[in-house]
Order: C-alpha cells, then structure tokens, then sequence
C-alpha cells in the first residue's frame, strides 16, 4: 500500500527523484555539527507546546475577579492574562507541564544557539561561500531573543512587567525619536494597556513566522552550499565525507529530536520554572526581589547594573544613562559580530572559498577576540545575578560590581592574550599537528630506486574509505 | 530475521542481505529492544497518570522516559544496526559562471522595451509614485500610539492634592511611625503609576536638605520622594531604615533619603525628584504641587 | 567511562539544585515563643538579671535601659522592648557571635526557653517595654495577607519570601521557613534596616487594626512554609530566572551535548 501511495506521488509531483537525490546527500558527522539541530528541535517542541498554551491564554488586560486553586490570590482582581495563566497552570490537565516545558525549551533554544554560533564562530565557517547564512543565523539569534522576551513577559506577572518597564525606559532613552518610538510601541505611557496584546501578535504571528521562514533559508543554503568538514585524512575543499541523510543522518538527527525532547520534558515536569502565582499579578507600584530577566536578556540587565552613571545635557536635550549600556554597547556588540565576517576579511585579505574548517587552535586571533568577547558577555551576565552572587558568596552587592566593573576593563585584554597563547603552543605540539597530510607511499622502480608517491585523498562516490581517518580537529 | 538452522548452531539472519549479525550488532539489537520497551511501558505509565488525574512531575518523568528511550534505540541502530559506510561526495562549483549570469541579465532585459533604457520621465515618475505610496503605506503605524505630548512630564499630583495610601485612605501626620515608610498616591488617583510616590518617616534632624526643599517636608521628618526610579523607570521599594537609604532592585541604585535622594552607588544618574508636602487642617498630608521635575528615567526632550 | 562520569556528574549537579538553596539557616528547635499573657514572677525577673550580667551587659552596659558600652551597640531602650529580645534571642541573632559585615545572622539559640524567657521579662521591665506580641495566623485572612505583603514585604523579601540582598552586606532573610510570631515581632521593632511598622499604612502595636493586619501578613508567610506552592517541581532556590538559566545551561544543553556526542559516534 506504502509503495502504491508513492506511486501515487510520483505520478503527480515527481518526488521519487527528488527523493532519491535529497537521501543520497552526504553529510559530516562531527558532533559539533548536530548543536545547530539542538536549537532546531528546541523550536519543534516549542512550536508544539506553545500551540496548545494559545488555546488557553487571553491576551487581554481586563480586570477579572480570580477564583482558582490558588488560594492567596482568590477573590484579587488580575487580569485575564494573568488568570489564563494560572487556570492552565492549575486547572488544566497537563497544563503546567507543557507550559514548564515551553519555557525551558526556550531557555535551552538561545543556548543550543549561541553555542552554534561560537561553533560556527571558531572554525571560521563564516568565511565565503556562506556570508550569507551567517546573517541568516544572526537574524535568527536576534529573533529568539525577541521571541523569548515577548513570550515571558505575556502572563502579566510583577516579575515580568518590571521587565516591560525596564524595556520601556531603554527604547525612551533612544536619542530624538525615543519617546515617538516608545509611545507607538506601547501605545502610550506606562503602564501601557495594549502592550500585552502587542506583545501577543508579536510572539504567535510575526516573529514565529519570519523564524520559520529564515530556518527554512538557513537549512536551504546548508544544503545548496553542503556542509563544511574538519581537515582531516581524506577531506579536501572539493568534497564531502560523511554519511548519507538516509539512513544514517535521519536515524541520528530523529535521535537527537527525541533526546531534546526527553531533555524538556525532563526539565519541565521536575524543575520548576517561572511560577507567576507566586510573582503575583503586576502592579505597576509594586516590586519584588530578586529581579532579573530571563538569562539570555540577562547580559543587557548586568550591563545596565554595570553602566556608568553619566546622562548627558545639551540645550535641555538629555541622553540618558541607559543610553550607553543598552543602546550603545547591543549596537556595536551586535554591530561587531553581525558584520565579523567582512570585518575579519578586511584583516586576512582572504577571498577564498572555504569548506574546510579551522581548528580553533590554528587562528589564535580570532579565538582570541571570540573568547574576549564571550568574556565580555560572560561579565555582563555575572553582574545582572550580583545581588544573587553576593549572598551566594557572602560578599556585598556594592563589592561584585566593582569587582566586575574593573573586570570588564582588563579581563577581555588578558582573555585575548591567555587564548592566544594557548592556541599557538597547542599548534605546536607534536600530538596533533598544524599539517594533515594524505601520506607517501613508498615505490621501489624495476632498476632499484625509490621514490615517494604522495597519496590523493580517497576517491570517488561510493568506495569504502580507512576507517582510521587520522586525527580530526577538536 | 529468520533463523535458519546450520547444523547444531543457530545463526540470526539479515532476511534482507542475507547476511549474519555480528555479537556486537546482536548485543545492540537487545539494548535498543530493551531501550523501546521501556519506552512503551512509560507510553503505557502517561495514559494511566493522565486519566488517574494527571500529576506534572510524574508525567514530565515518563515523557522523558519514553521519548528518551526511543531516542536511545534509534542512536544505537544508527551506530551499531545501520550498514552506513562514510561516503565521499563531489562539491559542484557554487557559481553559474559569467555565462550563467549574462544568461540571467539577457533573460531580464531582452523584452524590456526603449523605455528602461534611457532615463525617462516615465521612470522618475514612477520611482516618485513608488516612494509617494510607500511612506503613505506606514501611515498606519502613527495610529499605533498617541503623541508624547508632554504626558512624561507631569503627573495627576497638584497643589492640594491630598495624599492617600493605595487603598485611597488618607494619610495624617505622623501615621507612619519613625523609620517607617508608605507608598503614597495624590486623592482620586490611588495606584496611577505615573504618581507613585514614597513617604519616609525620617528621624527628627536627619535630613540634609536646603532650606526652600525643608519646607515641603512636614514636622521635618515627613519627606516625600517620587517611587519611580530615575535609572531604569523600577518602583524603588526597598527602603533601609537604619541608613535612611533605598535601593532599587532592578539594578542596584542606592537613593540618600537623608540628601535628597541622591544616588551614591550604582547607574542611576539623578535623584528621585521630592514632592513638597504640607499638612491641611485636619492633619492630613497634602501634596504642595506637583513634582518639579519629570519623574523616571531620561529621555530626550525631559529638560525642555 | 568519560561519559558515565559525566552524566553522573550532571544527576549530581540536578540533585543539588533540587535541594532548596539555602539562605540564612533557621535555628531548628528553637525556643517557642511565649504569649505575653504568661505570668512572670521575681524569680524569672532574678534570674533575667543574672543572665543579662553575664551574657548581655559586656556590650549593652550594666542597665538595659541605660547607654551601652560601644557607640555602635545600640541600647536596649531603643531597639522595640521585649518582643526584640524575644526575637534577637529565639533566633539566635543575639549574643553577637563573631560575625563579619553588619548583618546579623541567624543561627542556634545559646538559651533554652526559659532563659529566653527570664531575659525577656527582666530586659522589658527594666526598658518599660515588656509586650511580646500576640498573633494568630488562624486569625489572618490569607488574601488579605497576600496583598498586605506585596504592598510592604515583596520589595525586600520577594513575593515568595525567598529573601534578597539589600546592599552593602544586608540581606532581606528568606521568610520561608519562620514562626508567625517572628512576623510579628519583627514589623513591631524594625529590626535592623527593615522599616518599624514594615511599610504598613498605618501600624501602631496594640491596636486591633494592626493585630488583624499582622494576623493576615503571618498567615500568608505561614503559608509560604506549608503551602509553598511549589507545583511545578524543585523551586531551585526561588530565586527566579537566574538558577534557572544556570539549570538550563548546565543540565539542559549539558545533557543534550552528551547526548550529541554519544549520538554522533566516533564521528
């Protein structure tokens, strides 16, 4: 019957060819390779678990009297968001496990991301032919941060409408068109009513639809351009080794689909994850400690916690102190890292085509400036926890931000120098080599000379290559 | 999987190729067997929670067992069960070429006709009509908010307002007890956000203030500040009793009840501005006008 | 080997994050608190001064009610009576151990129940401040006590009570495992950098206003101790999304990088 439907296919739409060619793609089987996938199917599940939250949640400000399972609110006036929330939480089978599971899913999708990135990042798989893809997978990174964002701040909890606060104060301090800008965005001064049912549109509608349509440019180029590979014995820039998207590259890549999802389900059926019914509703007088955003908005809140105390007057025009941390320094970070392929170019001189990676050890600028600059987020994250820290560490709140205010300054310099250091001793040691190379073999000539034959790299569509393929890059 | 009998051994059969399972591909067969079965049993283990009345802890569990155990079996087909051999694949030049690009530019330009060529009026027209209809098109976007206007720059607090607490219950001299403070609205707007303003109780002598700014503070204890803070726009309700400060929690600034507000650490750049408070004659707090200065955070055209 | 040895260590590293982090340890088996209504006798009153000699007065001066021996030691008559002995002491706070930074913290009680009781009678009579407050979280109502708390608690507290630095070494303590009379006692006398009175509206000890509020606040503190609301699983501290980015880091994409590299095989 299986193979009548196809026929049926077949007939109508040719994929049987199609078909074929696609499964016969070979792909490399580095597992660096599969952290791309990781976010990939963190997206799934979140699509999945994020599907059945909109079935429960209104996205509506109303005041509504709260009468649910949880008792120290019962009888408060919250808004329908909010109650939405908590009804799926409590009342609704399954309900809080999908939405725990939607929120760790989240978290890990940005870590699987970012952890991609610097993959792609130390190996230099930025560089020509695939410029274009790189932007791809930063308007990708840009758009899950968004994504995240709106969706945590959608229950209308205390914790996460400080954050819209916060938001609200950074998109102000935008020099001239900051307060035009904020005033359409949230429709007015805070506590700006639209805001949730924006945010709403923003987080089922535009952003997953422009997510789906870059991933789907993102895979398309992967396949067009095909995957990069670690030198090694028998790779060269004019192939591919690996294995075939069929059987192998399926069995692993729905393997790993089901390992993320075990890990999420995980997560979300036994470690608790941003319990709104305890934040309570918002209140736009009320505060509560400790306050921090979610972790990957958690570097803009260490750098605001960080940022110099200077606000700028001229002829009673004000920038704001905010201005510099959560403006200023996204800008050029961001800035930086989404141009870092003509940047480096413009240093390295190097047009070439790449499909051979680099080990990172063999670039020590470059590894260099990448581990300065996660250094320089890293900072910004331990400081948007120092209230945290400092009773972890028994030490002052006023202590981790000096602390790390001067680490800012040096720690990026010393993280360059140490990781540049490192990388040309480990280039140098006789364990892996600089140099891969395919071999000689020997040949002794009928009159008795001998001479050495370099080896070309195993051959053609279908042979069996040695199975020991000679050191990979890390 | 057959088996076929060869003598007193029996050999397992790959029906398919025809060909024997190695010890270590039989060994993998039971693990990813055992792997699946445990994965249906935790299948069979949610049905039960779920209409047992469900239970988020167990079911995240069995989810991730039965997921985790499919997982489990296919990695261990894919490395052990699968005859997968590593395969060299050609890369084909990624460029069409010149040729192919000429092709492209012949197949843009060959019906276009005499008017793209020369820089007609036909063209300018266009291009004005394109740009004319475009910002047209984001005319949409202004309805999304209302001007500015100057709403960031004044709140519902006027001369005579009387002060309330959240509850809209007014507020007498001397209500807050010593070293105690309140969250304070102007009457008729109890919870605006804009107003939110913090009534100390500070000890008599304490404060540093000069004079005209001493005079808005009842009894000389009774100060008022605004609540929202001039850094990142949070409630700052974290007051210190016994050093006459506040710290707002968002990001660390640290406001001196005693000098005005300033902020002595952290990225906040300018005080909490101070409400001038005066009592009315039944011995309640009264606003003496609004805030002289916005409240909040910064932004471009604050200080005109 | 590598791998079992990692994947033991991520369970391990779950297992201590499941374990609610600790802030400032409760005393366990700490002193009950005494209603004010039991009677002290002369005796409670002798042996209260025996003690304070002994224990208090190297610091706090010969007389509880006059100055103490250091400028930084406050005197007994300003600190809010016996209900901050009755709460110095049955927490441990007080006699100062050796301690660094400003903030006292919480530890084992040095006297049983009855010396904490005769210090409380001899250090209120002698400070003219002798009432331990009253209160009875069966008497609160839970909702109001919800709203009470997040209008003058949640700000140093959190809302869940999990605690939260204040600064310069002072510490909000976690409130999720404390009496009610602690709750009370505290909003009564202000202890440290916390506002007397708590951020109340309008709190004068003694008055039926303030006991029902301070009822409603200790119910809903009750609560966070044997309600806590912890549905969705291990509160991994409470201290919100910073442990959990921690959790989603280490053990999230820690496990799923095992799991990539056993999956990609020799690869």
């Amino acid at each position: 019957m299986v193979e009548r439907s196809l026929k049926y296919l077949d007939e109508r739409l040719g994929t049987a060819s199609l078909a074929r060619k696609t499964l016969r793609k070979v792909f490399p089987d580095h597992w660096s390779f599969l952290l791309g996938e990781i976010a990939l199917f963190a997206l799934v599940v979140l699509i999945f678990t994020g599907t059945f939250l909109t079935f429960f949640y209104t996205p509506s400000v109303q005041e509504v009297v709260y009468n649910g399972s949880y008792k120290p609110l019962q009888g408060a006036e919250v808004s329908a968001a909010y109650n939405s929330v908590l009804r799926l939480s409590f009342e609704v089978r399954a309900g809080l496990l999908m939405r725990q599971t939607h929120h760790w899913a989240a978290l890990v999708f940005v870590a699987a991301i970012v952890v991609h990135l610097c993959r792609i990042f130390f190996t230099g798989a930025f560089r020509r032919p695939r410029e274009v893809n790189w932007l791809v997978g930063i308007g990708l990174l840009f758009l899950a941060l968004g994504e995240g964002f709106t969706g945590y701040s959608l229950p209308d909890d205390l914790l996460s409408g400080i954050g819209l606060r916060i938001f609200y104060s950074v998109t102000l301090a935008i020099p001239v068109i900051g307060t035009w800008v904020t005033y359409l965005l949230f429709g007015g001064e805070f506590p700006a009513p639209d805001i949730i049912s924006r945010l709403f549109v923003f987080h089922i509608m535009l952003i997953p639809a422009l997510l789906l349509a870059l991933v789907g440019v993102h895979l398309a180029i992967l396949v067009l351009q095909k995957h990069t590979l670690f030198p090694a014995h028998g790779h060269t820039e004019r192939n591919v080794v690996g294995k075939r998207l069929w059987p192998e590259q399926t069995f692993k890549s729905v393997s790993l689909l089901l390992f993320t999802t075990a890990v999420l389900a995980l997560l979300g059926g036994l470690a608790q994850i941003n319990p709104v019914w305890q934040y309570g509703p918002f209140v736009a007088y009320n505060v509560t400690s400790p306050a921090q955003p979610d972790w990957y908005i958690g570097f803009l809140d260490g750098a605001l916690r960080l940022g110099p105390p200077w606000d700028l007057t001229l002829w009673g025009f004000t920038i704001s102190e905010v201005f510099w941390p959560a403006v200023l320094f996204p800008g050029i970070a961001f800035g930086i890292l989404t141009l870092w392929p003509w940047i480096e170019r413009r240093f390295t001189k190097d047009r070439a085509e790449h499909h051979l990676l680099d080990r990172p050890r063999d670039t020590p600028v470059r590894t260099g400036i990448g581990a300065a600059g996660l250094m320089v987020f890293f900072i910004m994250f331990m400081e948007g926890g120092n209230d945290i820290f400092g009773v972890l560490l028994n030490v002052s709140v006023e202590t981790v931000t000096r602390i790390l205010q001067w680490s800012l300054l040096i720690a990026p310099i010393v993280t360059f120098l140490v990781t540049y250091w490192i990388c040309t001793g480990l280039s140098r040691t006789r364990l892996r080599p600089a140099q891969i190379n395919a071999g000689v073999r020997l040949s002794r000539s009928p009159d008795g000379g001998y001479e050495t034959v370099p080896l070309e790299p195993a051959g053609v569509d279908g042979d069996r290559t040695p199975a020991t393929a000679g050191p990979h890059g890390e | 999987m057959t088996d076929s009998d060869q003598g007193s051994e029996r050999v397992d059969v790959d029906r398919q190729t025809d060909r024997e399972l190695t010890g270590s591909q039989r060994r993998a067969e039971r693990r990813a067997g055992i792997a699946l079965a445990v994965a249906i049993v935790a299948g069979i283990g949610l049905f039960v929670v779920y209409f047992a009345g469900g239970q988020t802890q167990v079911e995240g569990v069995l989810f991730a067992i039965a997921f985790g155990g499919l997982g489990v079996a296919l990695g261990i087909w894919a490395n052990h069960l699968l005859d997968a051999r590593e395969v060299v694949e050609e890369r084909h030049e990624l460029t069409s070429g010149p040729e192919g690009r000429e092709a492209l530019e012949m197949a843009l330009t060959e019906e276009i006709g005499p008017v793209i060529g020369r820089r007609s009026m036909l063209l300018k027209l266009l291009a004005g009509a394109g740009g004319a209809l475009g910002l047209a098109l984001l005319l949409p976007v202004l309805s999304l908010g209302p001007a500015p206007g100057d709403s960031l720059k004044v709140t519902p607090w006027r001369r005579g307002s009387r002060v309330v607490d959240e509850e809209g219950e007014p507020v007498e001299l001397n209500q807050v007890p010593e070293d105690g403070f309140l969250t304070v609205f102007p009457e008729g707007h109890a919870g605006a956000a804009d107003a939110q303003t913090l009534l100390i109780h500070v000890r008599q002598g304490s404060l540093k203030l000069p004079p005209d700014r001493m005079a808005g503070v009842p009894d000389g204890t009774h100060v008022a500040y605004s609540k929202i803070c001039t850094h990142a726009g949070c409630p700052v309700g974290l007051y210190r009793a016994e050093s006459q400060s506040l710290i707002c929690p968002c990001h660390q600034s640290q406001f001196d009840v005693s000098d005005g507000a300033k902020p002595f650490f952290g990225p906040a750049a300018r005080p909490l501005p101070q409400l001038l408070l005066g009592v009315d004659d039944e011995n309640v707090l009264v606003a003496q006008g609004d805030f002289t200065e916005p409240v909040g955070p910064a932004f471009w055209d604050r200080g005109r | 080997m590598r791998r079992t040895a990692i994947l033991l260590g991520g369970v391990a590293v779950l297992a201590l994050l499941l374990t609610p982090a600790t802030g400032a340890a409760t005393a366990p088996g700490a002193a009950r608190a005494v209603a004010a209504r039991q009677p002290d006798s002369p005796a409670l009153d002798a042996r209260g001064r025996e003690l304070y000699q002994n224990a208090c007065a190297s610091c706090h001066g010969p007389d509880p009610s006059g100055p103490s021996y250091y400028p930084l030691v406050p005197s007994l008559k300003d600190v809010g009576g016996a209900a901050a002995v009755d709460w110095a002491l049955r927490t441990g706070r007080m006699p100062w151990k050796d301690n660094k930074g400003p903030a006292i913290a919480r530890g084992e009680p040095r006297f049983n129940e009855e010396d904490t009781r005769a210090l409380v009678v001899y250090i209120g009579k002698a400070v003219s401040d002798a009432q331990v407050p009253d209160v009875d979280p069966t008497r609160g109502n839970l909702q109001r006590g919800r709203e009470l708390y997040s209008q003058a608690c949640a700000a140093c507290h959190g809302m869940n009570g999990a605690g939260a630095a204040l600064g310069g070494q002072n510490i909000a303590v976690s409130l999720q495992d404390i009496k009610p009379v602690d709750v009370a006692e505290a909003i009564k006398i202000g202890p440290g950098q916390m506002p007397v009175g708590g951020g109340l509206a309008d709190y004068e000890y003694g008055t039926a206003h303030s006991r029902q509020e301070v009822d409603d606040i200790a119910a809903y503190v009750e609560s966070l101790r044997t309600t806590p609301y912890n549905e969705g699983g291990a509160p991994i501290g409470g201290k919100g999304p910073v442990p959990e980015g921690f959790v989603a880091w280490v053990i999230g994409l820690g496990i799923l990088i095992v799991a990539a590299r056993w999956i990609a095989g020799r690869g």
